[in-house]
Formats: C-alpha cells, sequence, structure tokens
C-alpha cells in the first residue's frame, strides 16, 4: 500500500474566473493513475460544485483531494457564515446565493444535491458563524 | 494512428513554437528532432500555424498527378465555394469545373448534407431530455478530442456518418464504379478522415488534397463561365456548413421544433463548451456543433482565401432554408437505406496511465510531484517538453532526465565548479607547512 497521495487547493472567494481550475487538476491527476474514466467524472462534479460553494457562499476555503488506492476522500472546509438548516440546502432549487453569483449563472441550488448524487458517502457538518466541512468518499471499482 | 502533419527535419530549427501552441501536448524535440505522439496528436493544425520555417506541412495526395487522369472526381468541402471572389455562385463554379473536365458529386453532396441534417434532427428528437445535448461529429479534430480528453462524452456523439463520405457512398451506389474520388480538404483534419476513417472501416474516399492547392489551380487556369448558360438553380444550404452555426442552422430547418442548439468554434470554445457539458451545466441545450478552427471550417489551415472575407461571400450567399415536400421525400427516402449510420462506434482513447497497477502509479506520482517542485515552474521549452509538468512526466515515464533542463544544468555546474574550487584551495599533507599559516 502506498502513500496516499495529497491534493490541497486554497480557493479565494467571489473570484468566478478561476473557478474550476482546481476540479480539473484533480480529474487529470485521477487519469494519470489510471482510474476509470466514469469516477474521474463523478470526482470533477463533486470537487466543481465544491469549488462554487467555496467561491459563492463561503468566501474560499481549502478544497482537498486524499487519494488512495481503493478510494478517494473529498473535503471542503471554509470558515464562512455557516448553512442555518442543512435538510433546506440539501432540496433542489433551494439556495442563498447572491444576486450577483446567479447573475453570472451560479447558485441553482443544484450543488449540494449534484454532489450527494455523485458521491458514494456524504458529510456535512455546518456551524453558523464558524464555518462548513464537506467530506466525500469516492470508491474505486476493482477490476 | 495514422495523421496528416508532415514534419521536414530539414528545415525545422527547434525553435519550440510549435510545442507551445499544441494545445494536446503532442509535440517533443528530444535530441534535436521534433517528433510528433501520434496517440495524443488530433490534427488540429495549430502546430502549422505556428511554424515560420515551414518545417511543417500537410501530408496530401499529389494534385498534379491527380488532375492529370482522365474525368477526376471531386468532392469539394462545403468551403471551397468561399474561396474565389469572381464566381459569386456555386453552381456558377461548378459549370467551370466541369469544363475543365472535372465530375463535381454537387448533387450528392446536396443530399448527403440534407440527409445528416434530417438524421440529426430525429436523433435529437427521440433521445430523452436527460441525454441531451448531442454533439456533432462533423469536425474530426473535435471527434478526436472526445475521444482522448473527455470519453464519457462519446455516447452523446450523433451517429451519423460525414456527410462528404456519404455523398461518395451515394455516388458509388447509384453508379456501381471503382473510379477513385478525391476529397477537397479544407483542413489537415480531414485529411486525415479519410487516411483513418471514426466510425467506419474504410472510408470511399481514396485520395485527397488540400482546398488551396485545388483553388490556386483553378484560378491559374484563367477559365471565366459561359456567360450565355443559366447554371440550375441550387438551394446551396449545405454550403454553409462551411461557417460557424451553418450544421445548427440546417438540423433546425429539418427539425419540427425549434430547437436549442450552441454553435461554437476555435480551440479554447471548443475546450470549454466540452468541459462545461463534462460537468453537467449545460442543461436545456438540444445540440452542440463544435468547429476546432475559429470560425468554422473556412479558418481550415488548407484554404486558399482569408477567413472572414470566405465568411463574408457565405453570408451574401443566397440560401433557401425552406425545405420542400419533394426534398423531404428524397431525404426520408434515403434515411430509411440506413447507409448514412456509423458501422464502428466511436472508441474512447485514453491516455496512458503512468503504471497499469494503480499502487505503482500512486508512487510515480509521487516521483512526479518531487521532480515537478524542483523545477523552475517558467515551462521556457527549451527541454523540448511543453511545460514543466510534462517534463516531469516524461522523466517518470523513463524518458528523459532532469539535466535536459537548462536550469538544472547550470546548477549542476555550478555546483561541480564549486567543487572544483574547494578542490583547488587544499594542499596536499606534505606541503601544508609551506603555505605559511600552519
Amino acid at each position: 500500500m502506498g502513500a496516499p497521495v495529497c491534493l490541497e487547493y486554497r480557493i479565494e472567494g467571489n473570484d468566478f474566473m478561476v473557478a474550476g481550475a482546481a476540479s480539473n487538476n484533480i480529474k487529470n491527476t485521477l487519469k494519470m493513475l489510471g482510474i476509470a474514466s466514469d469516477i474521474c467524472r463523478r470526482v470533477a462534479i463533486i470537487t466543481y460544485e465544491s469549488e462554487i460553494n467555496l467561491v459563492i457562499h463561503a468566501g474560499g476555503g481549502i478544497l482537498q483531494a486524499i487519494i488512495s488506492e481503493d478510494h478517494v476522500d473529498l473535503v471542503a472546509k471554509d470558515e464562512g457564515p455557516g448553512i442555518p438548516d442543512i435538510s433546506k440546502a440539501m432540496i433542489e432549487g433551494y439556495s442563498t446565493a447572491t444576486e450577483e453569483a446567479r447573475e453570472m449563472g451560479f447558485g441553482a441550488g443544484m450543488g449540494l444535491p449534484n454532489i450527494k448524487r455523485n458521491c458514494d458517502e456524504f458529510d456535512i457538518e455546518s456551524t453558523i458563524g464558524k464555518g462548513t466541512t464537506l467530506k466525500c468518499v469516492v470508491y474505486f471499482p476493482q477490476n | 494512428m495514422l495523421h496528416s502533419v508532415k514534419i521536414s527535419r530539414e528545415a525545422c530549427q527547434g525553435c519550440v513554437n510549435c510545442i507551445k501552441v499544441c494545445p494536446v501536448e503532442a509535440i517533443r524535440v528530444v535530441d534535436g528532432e521534433i517528433s510528433i505522439m501520434g496517440e495524443l496528436c488530433i490534427d488540429c493544425g495549430e502546430c502549422l500555424r505556428s511554424c515560420h520555417r515551414q518545417a511543417l506541412g500537410i501530408e496530401e495526395d499529389d494534385w498534379n498527378r491527380i488532375k492529370e487522369s482522365s474525368r477526376v472526381t471531386l468532392i469539394p468541402d462545403p468551403v471551397f465555394f468561399s474561396q474565389f471572389s469572381h464566381y459569386n455562385d456555386p453552381a456558377q463554379l461548378v459549370d467551370v469545373l466541369q469544363s475543365l473536365d472535372f465530375n463535381l458529386l454537387i448533387d450528392e453532396l446536396e443530399e448527403a448534407f440534407d440527409l445528416c441534417s434530417y438524421a440529426s434532427a430525429q436523433m435529437i428528437s427521440r433521445t430523452p431530455a436527460s441525454q441531451l445535448p448531442l454533439i456533432s461529429s462533423y469536425c474530426p479534430s473535435v471527434l478526436r478530442l472526445i475521444q482522448s480528453r473527455f470519453p464519457e462524452l462519446l455516447p452523446r456523439v450523433v451517429h451519423v456518418c460525414s456527410p462528404l463520405e456519404l455523398a461518395a457512398d451515394l455516388w458509388r451506389m447509384r453508379t456501381n464504379t471503382t473510379a477513385p474520388v478525391t476529397l477537397l480538404a479544407p483542413c489537415s483534419s480531414k485529411i486525415t478522415m479519410k487516411r483513418e476513417p471514426q466510425g467506419r472501416e474504410q472510408s470511399p474516399i481514396e485520395q485527397a488534397v488540400t482546398v488551396r492547392r485545388v483553388a490556386r489551380s483553378i484560378m491559374a487556369s484563367n477559365v471565366s463561365p459561359a456567360p450565355s448558360h443559366t447554371p440550375r438553380e441550387r438551394n446551396g444550404r449545405w454550403v454553409q456548413w462551411a461557417r460557424r452555426g451553418g450544421e445548427a442552422k440546417h438540423i433546425q430547418a429539418f427539425s419540427d421544433k425549434k430547437l436549442t442548439m450552441l454553435a461554437v468554434s476555435g480551440m479554447r470554445n471548443t475546450l470549454d463548451v466540452l468541459q462545461e457539458l463534462e460537468l453537467g451545466r449545460l442543461r436545456s441545450v438540444d445540440f452542440i456543433e463544435c468547429r476546432i478552427c475559429d470560425t468554422g471550417c473556412v479558418g481550415g489551415i488548407g484554404t486558399a482565401d482569408s477567413r472572414f472575407l470566405a465568411n463574408l461571400r457565405l453570408n451574401n450567399m443566397k440560401t433557401n432554408w425552406e425545405i420542400t415536400p419533394k426534398d423531404l421525400r428524397r431525404v426520408e427516402g434515403l434515411y430509411a437505406m440506413d447507409f448514412w449510420m456509423v458501422t464502428k462506434e466511436f472508441s474512447p482513447r485514453p491516455r496512458l496511465p503512468l503504471s497499469d497497477n494503480v499502487a505503482d502509479a500512486m508512487v510515480k506520482l509521487q516521483q512526479m510531484k518531487e521532480i515537478y517542485s524542483g523545477l523552475p515552474h517558467i515551462d521556457c521549452g527549451s527541454c523540448g517538453r511543453p511545460s514543466c509538468q510534462a517534463m516531469a512526466e516524461e522523466i517518470v515515464r523513463g524518458h528523459g532526465s532532469v539535466t535536459d533542463c537548462i536550469f538544472k544544468l547550470r546548477e549542476g555546474i555550478s555546483s561541480l565548479a564549486n567543487k572544483i574550487v574547494t578542490l583547488s584551495e587544499s594542499q596536499p599533507q606534505t606541503l601544508k607547512r609551506r603555505g605559511g599559516s600552519n
């Protein structure tokens, strides 16, 4: 068992133009490791949505991907305002995005449900005023 | 993997311009020799545009030899009709070519493009909304890009053969001849389509030359169209495929309902739209038309005239988008014959991983990260690779060493020089007293 590969990115808040770079990088790394392309796509969707969430809601944060031999752990951590009602945030179409974010085409309220749909394990913790930590796991099927 | 980019090793000065512009990072200069990694190249022609020394060219058949043979059968790409300032009407140009004893498959092309649009429109209407948008398969470079970079999108590519090839199929079916067919291609990518067909076992086209070569040869021949003769009225719909959006418009003409379609051209736009689609962010779009060349096929590397002028001419051309009941009957008849569909699946061509084994690949990835962190990160290209990242990857794959990097080499020389200075200052034990201090 080799040491896990750890990728970490600092995502800046409100910087819409660069959102997507980290998720692209994570996807390319997985492809280099020979991970099946549909898994790469699922991870890309999760990381991209997390990145967007960090940009529009949290004022930035850290996105981590820890790749082991049979799975990848994805963590998005921020010190933003926190989510008051997680169950509400999980409903498709529900969004607290700012008008500016919506004008840019983001904040359609699909982020969290989309993340949950694409991962195998999903965990979200949030404290008002302190921040949110999202943890996801995607397993690589053995061929 | 066959390609249509030709390298002239004598002309190449190793300037690395091509390495820097290649969007798929497929070019290397190793031991002073330029090489293209066949498994990565998508024949987009960007390297050809960047080469100022004509070291890169398009591999095409010999037009001078082809035109010598009697009654040459030509399949002109739609772009061909936008290249002449003095033949404003495609029908006029057809007359000119016929007077030069070329057999132009113009009727077949008209039908094949109609058939393609009809088939695509049918496919869009039958696909459930969740699996839309579909992607055009017309630009061979886009198809190759999807195969290598976005393999998950392959099921969305419309399974329709290229209309240029379908025109040749139609002609063969009708005339039952085996005479060779020559494609007038606007780019290296469509020449590759003939050399290495996608979606079918064998291409019905035998030879391919660039539009530039043929257009210039016709201009040089100075033939003017017969003034008395009135050429046959043509709808000209298919000629619009040379411009961005032409295909989308043609498909719309054959669709019962209003379709939402995106038409993008240029490498950056194509990459962006495919990436957005992969991330599932293009909902409520029905069809995406992508062209690797800026402004569409008129921007192809093998064209003769300015893409802006060509675009303008096509814009001014009379086009009849109205589908008559006769057109519809004809296209439905062809559609029922089923020969338009791809017979071989578009297969993914993913990039080779660092190793077959995940654990092994992870070890290599760590090594790659370490090597990369020691490199200067300025992507200068002096090592013959497009970026420091690509260099680190090649070292781990066993092609090259860290000293290929000019900065690492200088660091090595500097530390060696320091060692030499230190060594030169040390004296043998027997001479130390004469040195003064001891």
